[in-house]
């Protein structure tokens, strides 16, 4: 009998225990196990109302009636039935001690209570004078590439750029372009250029993969120490062979803004008694053969100037094309749609030298049977490879050149993102706090 | 000695029982503890999925706008931050409850998000992501299954009468909770001309206004140059402080034969005209349909604009030796393909198609069946979706079992 007692005593103990361990193992309910992320929510819903920035308008207006009834009604109509709110703004003030203060200015809500479940999440709401800050991705940023060489070369000139200074387009040119790069040089000179050529950074920038932009039309700046053979074979198109190669060397895009490209070379030192036979001196006039002997380069062919021209004469109409236009909207540049090519590449030379195109800028124009490319980017891939070696912006648009249409180029072929909506105050702002509850069912 | 073997007989008896008692009360508390966290985790997961899904435009950024499929699963607008949905992105994504079409002409399959019986939005699966690849991308598969829907947050509904002799077209606008009182209407009405069209092809007039809704949400507008036996389409526009809802209807004279526009290539915006009957299975004797096609978009001030289209007219018809014909959509932003379509000199209609399925905020399902699942979280965002709000609700729920009562 005596075990059977004991045995009861044990059983009313685990039984206590049991009853102590429930009464502290509270379940949570069924809505804390799985709950909306009413904190999202909130944020989402106040992104959504001042989308078109009513809501900003708003918070700086409280004593409009008509705002705030339809801010109201916007609100109520996107939130879920089971969903209550209060929206508060608040200013954002300072106290004569430095300490911020928060100005209750403005409470709307629908609910006398928020229920036992509420979240919130505050927004700042910038006045009509902020500025909007548009941040570009850099192009590179992630491969530790992105460099963007401007030829600005003061020892050098430029020609088919009538009106303009070869250094006023890399100005503007640097203004444009240099948000979207991760380093953007000018290179003041040829000796600059030089050093860029023999391998060696001007600034510890990343050669490889980098962007070089001659502003200097279609004559080419060559270094004072490349002026002797064997450069100068040929009228020095043997300079723009060795150009060739180096842009295959390092994968850059060379950017010919305009005219026939690689047509002169320009150093005022070494050619000071030479002109361009247009009374420009400080130039050597190559001819046609400077494409020929560039293109050669980029392929790894031997050197050569042998072969017909490959830019064509004529005056054609070129037009953007769907993508250039595209990105004139997205990144708001806006050159004339329609363009006069008077020296447009022809296709063939995409077989001859293995080229690919990159991006057309300007759609191509058909002459009978021959192709011409007004505006392109080709890119050089080796025959069995599909790695890119070297790339070729050339604009074969009559003078004067727009260097917009140069920078739409680089950014529809880069499309470096633009990051829009993120704006900064600098003047007033103030703060609007919305806080959900659910109500209903646990 | 036998009252002391029965004692310790009893005794053994019930606190075997009531230890086997206790051990399952325990272990019910114990296991509902641990469903109770599974379902947390669960929530958990859904929320931070959402998230992913929503802030992120995947690989590569405008996967949204090509046929190739993505190495990694976003919706993200690439050209914005934070909540903002890539049109383009949604309308590449399998439909979960609409049923796939076949066209013959082409030999494949389309997914199929169309809504009502003229709006078409027909995307090659080629072209389109299905779940299990999402799974992947996401990096779930096996693990959970989820549903994503995105649903307009103003809903406008728009329905006709001619009881005045002339079309009464009423526009009622309404949130999740609440009717969008004295919202701004921007509208275009879209009337068909059986003749006038170049080389005999349909032609169109497009008529734009603007209204404002009353205080329950509703507009009555009247045409009174539209009967009954007119073919238009009538889209709507309603915004309110932030708010954008999009509502649509259309009256047509012949419902026989008509064009159904599929997408063909998102990347080229190229959109195959094919003949109903071709798609509807219908039996010959058919008859060629003429077709003028149109595309609008909604500008920024909330006004609604014409965009030409090369090559927009055309004839169709059913059959081997009847090819299909080809409109190419030269934009990236989204916009409603109108195709006006005419059978004879006194039946015609016309078509829509939304380019990114916000234009005319088409929802959107895409994932797996959430309703024969144990436990489904599910969480939600208020999104953008090319200018027009939507809400974004993920369900989720896990697949890796965590049955443990019973």
């Amino acid at each position: 009998m005596m075990r059977t007692i004991e045995v009861l005593i044990v059983i009313i103990i685990i039984t206590g225990a049991f009853i102590g361990a429930s009464f502290f193992a509270v379940l949570p309910w069924p809505r804390q196990v799985s709950p909306v992320n009413l904190r999202r929510l909130s944020f989402t819903t106040l992104q959504v109302l001042d989308s078109d920035y009513d809501l900003s308008i708003a918070a700086f207006d409280i004593e409009n009636d008509t705002l705030w009834s339809e801010l109201q009604i916007a609100l109520s109509a996107s939130l879920p039935p089971n969903v209550v709110y209060n929206l508060t703004v608040f200013e954002v003030g300072s106290s004569t001690g430095g300490a911020e203060l928060y100005n209750n200015l403005i409470t709307i809500s629908n609910t006398d209570s928020l229920g036992s479940t509420s979240d919130a999440s505050s927004y700042l709401a910038a006045s009509s004078n902020v500025t909007f800050n548009v941040v570009p991705e850099k192009i590179g940023e992630e491969s530790g590439e992105g460099t963007l060489y401007i030829l600005n070369c003061s020892d050098a000139n430029g020609w088919w750029i009538t009106g303009y200074t070869a250094q006023s387009l890399a100005e503007d040119l640097y203004q444009l372009l240099s948000p979207y790069f991760v380093d953007a040089i000018m290179v003041q000179n040829t000796a600059e250029l030089g050093t860029i050529l023999g391998g060696t950074p001007l600034h510890g920038e990343t050669l490889e993969n980098a962007v070089i932009i001659n502003t200097f039309g279609e004559a080419v700046p060559i270094p004072t120490a490349y002026c002797t053979w064997p450069y100068s074979e040929n009228s020095y198109a043997h300079y723009s062979y060795f150009l060739g190669q180096k842009v295959n060397e390092y994968n850059w895009t060379w950017a010919s803004i305009v005219g026939y490209p690689f047509y002169y070379v320009s150093n005022k030192a070494a050619f000071s008694g030479t002109q361009n036979s247009w009374g420009i001196y400080g130039m050597q006039c190559t001819g046609g053969s400077g494409a020929i002997a560039f293109l050669r380069g980029l392929d790894n062919q031997a050197y050569s100037t042998s072969g017909s021209a490959v830019t064509d004469s004529a005056d054609r109409q070129a037009a953007l094309t769907q993508v250039a236009i595209e990105a004139c909207n997205y990144y708001g540049i806006y050159p004339s749609v329609y363009q006069t090519s008077t020296r447009a590449l022809s296709d063939s030379i995409r077989a001859t030298y293995h080229l690919t195109v990159g991006l057309h800028i300007f759609n191509p124009v058909l002459d009978g049977y021959n192709v011409y490319n007004p505006g392109t980017i080709y890119n050089h891939v080796f025959d069995g490879s599909s790695t890119i070696t070297g790339s070729l912006l050339a604009l074969g648009l009559t003078r004067t050149p727009d260097i917009r249409l140069t920078g739409i180029g680089l950014l529809s072929y880069y499309q470096p993102r633009l990051y829009r909506s993120e704006y900064t105050s600098y003047g007033t702002s103030r703060l609007v706090v919305l806080q959900l509850g659910l109500v209903g069912a646990v | 000695m036998v009252s002391s073997t029965i004692d310790h007989m009893i005794a053994i008896t019930v606190f075997l029982a009531a230890t086997l008692l206790f051990v399952g009360l325990f272990n019910q508390t114990i296991q509902t503890a641990v469903i109770y966290q599974h379902h947390r985790a669960t929530a958990t997961k859904a929320s931070d999925l959402l998230d992913n899904m929503l802030l992120s435009p995947g690989i590569p950024l405008r996967w949204g706008q090509n046929d190739s499929l993505p190495t990694s699963f976003g919706l993200q607008d690439p050209e914005f931050t934070q909540y903002r949905t890539s049109a383009f992105s949604l309308m590449r994504l399998n439909s979960a409850t609409g049923t796939s079409v076949f066209y013959p002409k082409t030999g494949e399959t389309y997914s199929n998000i169309t809504i009502g019986d003229k709006n078409f939005l027909l995307v090659s699966q080629t072209s389109s992501l299905n779940y299990t690849t999402a799974l992947d991308l996401l990096g779930i598969r096996n693990q959970y299954g989820f549903q994503l829907t995105f649903t307009p947050i103003v809903t406008v509904s728009v329905t006709d009468d001619f009881d005045t002799g002339h079309l009464r077209l009423s526009v009622d606008a309404y949130g999740t909770g609440f009717p969008l009182a004295n919202a701004h209407v921007s509208y275009c009405l879209v009337s068909v001309g059986l003749t006038g069209g170049a080389e005999g092809h349909p032609a169109y007039t497009i008529d734009y206004g603007n209204a404002t809704t009353n205080g329950q949400g509703s507009v009555t507008l009247e045409f009174t140059g539209i009967t009954s036996s007119s073919s238009y389409s009538f889209i709507a526009y309603v915004h309110l402080g932030g708010l954008v809802g999009v509502g649509y209807c259309e009256h047509v004279s012949s419902e026989a034969e008509y064009v159904i526009p599929l997408v063909g290539s998102v990347s080229n915006g190229t959109i195959l005209i094919a003949h109903s009957f071709d798609i509807e299975s219908s039996d010959p004797p058919s008859s060629e349909v003429k077709y003028n096609a149109s595309l609008v978009y909604l500008a920024e001030d909330f006004t609604l604009r014409e965009m030409p289209l090369e090559n927009s007219y055309g004839h169709v018809n059913s059959g081997d030796g009847s090819p299909y014909e080809v409109v190419n959509i030269p934009t990236d932003n989204p916009g409603i393909l109108i195709i006006t379509y005419k059978k004879s000199a006194v039946e015609g209609g016309l078509v829509m198609m939304p380019w990114g399925v916000s234009s005319l905020a088409f929802p959107v399902v895409f994932g797996g069946d959430p309703s024969s699942q144990e436990w489904v979280a599910t969480d939600m965002r208020q999104v953008i979706v090319g200018g027009v709000t939507y809400q974004a609700t993920l369900a989720l729920w896990s697949l890796e079992g965590y049955q443990v009562v019973g």
